[in-house]
């Protein structure tokens, strides 16, 4: 989870990091608030980066221009998502900026110490001119003053400068911290050091043992992201949930439901593999196999899904491809079965208002897990023309199950495929896509 | 390609004197001849999860040597017929020195429940939590590697040698024997790879599952040397996300050679996922650069294990074709 700069610099407070007097804003008016004497500086509190390029930093020399610049920032959405917080400020005359980080790398396995010597704004020479040590042992001070005898820095900034990164590592280390950033670092005419912008990230995984996690304001956006973590949940292994992955993608015809990431990517592979696109897909991850309770569950989330696939109206096939238990399969059948059934009875239902429609359709074919389960004759059922046939039977189904379903488990539809194989199963859903 | 199980089981691999480049600290080469395959005294931290129960319950009756069940609080109950001991120590005094334990606690509880595990004597250790926070995870690896322990995950699924051993919760009935070795850190996959190489007649000789979270105890490097060197296995397929210690996978490559075909099956290479960063310095660049497009690894990942013979396979279904072209060229070389 990324904390917004003035959370970080929270933190920043508590291990003794240097920052700017400042007040958190939540509205224009407490502006007159303000005990920080003017010139001062109006920073946008989101997420992203760029917020200078953006106009989400503003300086202002009066109450009257505070209070135009603090409406304006509230009112700016910068990649998407609108401050709940402004920042106020007070102005800080540099000499010099430099970039300070601590990020875990997974490669290597270890937290590494990163600067430049020539932080802000400029991106090129900052990247430039970055130097890293690794941490590769337990930390002491002297790994922050090689990086900033790297840097290129002399004389009293050496220590001043480690004693700043080894305040940012006791933060890592003990906030379980993914990322901290300082940049700029400024330096005054004094050679005295201040944080003029900071950047947390805070390990998702470590979320839920974090005291700090009591007494944060979340931002929206912040909420959103960790409901996405098991953050909250101090729970076993969740028993059945399901989430979203987020690949709204608009000219995909195909939704997909799987048993796990893995499985999605692999059904998005071979979708790929014949130009099929995924529109999205959702994960139904039970980690619990056959209880009673959790089988019930299991049934009423796929429902869910499923209703909420439907709600988007480019969907024209949902492809399940479920891995899991004989019990689990009987339930995906029954929810589909009544899933078809329910949405049949309401289209047969509004069609039957309308005038003149009742040709009986006459099919069979045999029942074998492989094969289509075609519509038995059933007057009930009206089809008209051959275009809206399509439209009652969207969405398809096409059903990857281990398991093959008796003739009560899943009804016969023209919607349903259902077959063992993955590559069948594929094989239908291109068929389906292509010739809609 | 179809190989009946041994008469003779062996007790070790024969190793000879590989050593490991000092690259990004791989494990060594004594750790690695550790009797992984044949566990005899295996303990479960944390029985008293669902899951651990659940676990423990099937292997049982595959056959795994389960003597007895950790949780602090719970001594002296019975979980599925194992016994339940407060400590490994009391655990130890009744049923003598532990081989292995298999690890369910909850993530935060991880760390401390491997060291117990170390202090006590038990040198492979295999984690089946996932999501165990990063910064445990590296003091953890730290600490067995001065300690010569051998971690498998966190988030593994554990290890299945068919028809002879499981330990874990990996699906037995899903694999048949024989003579591909897989490495994978996903489990779906790795039950649909093996049930495209089960339908070409190709059984598995050893399934080991790395464990999904972003930091591992041992990973794909590792042991693909096991396997490369295990009379056993005649070829090799890795099934992923994506591979990480390339640099130790060339390393080795070069050194010692990988003497079977090996194949892999990368998931998702081209989907619209949020792309991953392991290094620091892109990281970081990624950041401050906001838009900037930054190189797509992966592609450079597949071509750089191409270099080293590795086989790329773009779908499951070609895993056992590729195989199969293999080792015919090996067998026609011979």
């Amino acid at each position: 989870m990324e904390l917004l700069e003035y959370q970080a610099k929270e933190l920043f407070k508590t291990v003794g990091i240097p920052i700017l007097p400042s007040l958190t804003i939540q509205d224009p008016r407490h502006i007159k608030q303000l005990q920080i004497p003017y010139p001062v500086v109006l920073k946008s509190q989101v997420r992203s980066g760029g917020r200078g390029k953006a106009g989400g930093v503003r300086f202002v020399a009066n109450t009257i221009d505070a209070i135009a610049a603090a409406r304006s920032i509230f009112n700016l959405s910068i990649l998407g998502e609108y401050p709940e917080v402004i920042l106020a400020e007070a102005h800080y005359n540099t000499e010099r900026e430099l970039f300070l980080g601590i990020v875990l790398d997974y490669n290597l396995q270890r937290p590494v110490l990163l600067g430049s010597a020539w932080g802000g704004m400029n991106i090129d020479s900052l990247l430039g001119n970055l130097q890293q040590v690794v941490v590769d042992e337990a930390f002491s001070p002297f790994y922050a003053r090689r990086l900033t005898t790297q840097m290129g820095l002399s004389g009293g900034l050496i220590c001043s400068v480690s004693d700043i990164i080894a305040k940012m590592y006791g933060l890592f280390r003990d906030r379980d911290l993914d990322l901290i950033e300082i940049n700029p670092l400024g330096i005054n005419g004094r050679g005295e050091l201040m944080a003029l912008d900071g950047r947390i990230i805070m390990n998702d995984s470590a979320l839920a043992r974090q005291p700090i996690m009591e007494t944060l304001n979340l931002s929206a956006q912040q909420r959103s992201s960790t409901d996405r973590s098991a953050w909250k949940a101090k729970r076993d292994f969740a028993r059945v949930r399901w989430r979203w992955l987020d690949w709204s993608n608009r000219a995909g015809k195909v939704a997909t439901i799987c048993s796990s990431f893995d499985s999605a990517l692999l059904v998005w592979d071979l979708l790929e593999q014949s130009q099929v696109v995924t529109a999205s897909s959702a994960l139904i991850e039970n980690s619990l196999r056959s209880q009673a309770e959790n089988l019930q569950l299991y049934r009423e989330q796929l429902q869910d899904i499923i209703e909420e696939i439907a709600k988007l109206p480019e969907i024209e096939v949902i492809m399940l491809n479920i891995w899991d238990s004989e019990a689990i399969s009987r339930e995906v059948c029954q929810a589909i079965g009544d899933y078809c059934t329910e949405t049949a009875t309401s289209i047969a239902a509004s069609e039957q208002t309308l005038a003149n429609r009742a040709i009986a359709r006459d099919t069979a074919t045999p029942v074998q897990s492989g094969s289509v389960i075609a519509l038995e004759s059933n007057s009930k059922t009206a089809s008209p023309t051959a275009n809206s046939d399509l439209d009652d039977c969207r969405p398809y189904f096409v059903l990857r199950l281990l398991h093959e379903p008796s003739p009560e488990e899943l009804p016969h539809s023209e919607r349903i495929y259902l077959s063992s194989s993955l590559e069948a199963s594929i094989d239908r859903v291109v068929k389906l896509v292509k010739s809609s | 390609m179809f190989s009946n199980s041994n008469a003779i089981r062996p007790n070790f691999f024969d190793l000879s004197t590989f050593v490991p480049p000092s690259v990004n600290r791989t494990l060594s080469e004594s750790v690695r001849s550790m009797n992984w395959f044949h566990p005899h005294k295996v303990i479960i931290q944390g029985i008293t999860d669902y899951q651990a129960a659940f676990c423990a319950l099937q292997m049982k009756a595959y056959g795994t040597e389960i003597v007895a069940g950790i949780s602090p609080g719970n001594g002296g109950a019975t979980v599925e017929g194992v016994t339940v001991f407060d400590s490994i120590e009391q655990a130890q005094a009744e049923v003598g020195e532990v081989e292995i334990s298999l690890i369910f606690v909850t993530p935060y509880q991880v760390l401390d429940a491997a060291k117990e595990a170390i202090a006590a004597g038990i040198r492979k250790i295999i984690i089946f939590t996932p999501r165990v926070p990063p910064q445990d995870t590296i003091a953890l690896i730290e600490h067995a590697r001065s300690t010569n322990t051998l971690i498998l995950g966190p988030g593994s699924h554990g290890i299945v040698v068919p028809q002879k051993v499981w330990l874990g919760n990996l699906q037995p009935e899903f694999y048949q024997p024989g003579t591909i070795g897989m490495i994978a850190s996903s489990r779906h996959l790795c039950y649909e790879v093996a049930a495209e190489l089960n339908n070409a007649k190709l059984g598995q000789s050893k399934i080991i599952s790395l464990g999904n979270d972003r930091i591992i105890g041992s990973d794909l490097s590792h042991w693909l040397a096991t396997l490369n060197e295990d009379s056993e296995t005649e070829a090799i397929v890795t099934i992923g996300q994506r591979v990480n210690q390339i640099e130790s996978i060339i390393a080795y490559s070069k050194e010692r050679g990988y003497n079977k075909p090996v194949i892999a099956y990368l998931a998702g290479l081209k989907a619209p996922q949020e792309k991953i960063y392991g290094d620091a310095q892109t990281i970081i660049t990624n950041h401050l650069s906001g838009s900037i497009p930054v190189v797509n690894r992966d592609r450079q990942t597949t071509e750089e294990l191409r270099k080293i013979g590795i086989k790329i396979a773009s779908k499951p279904s070609e895993i056992p074709k590729i195989i199969e072209a293999a080792l015919s060229t090996t067998n026609s070389k011979q």
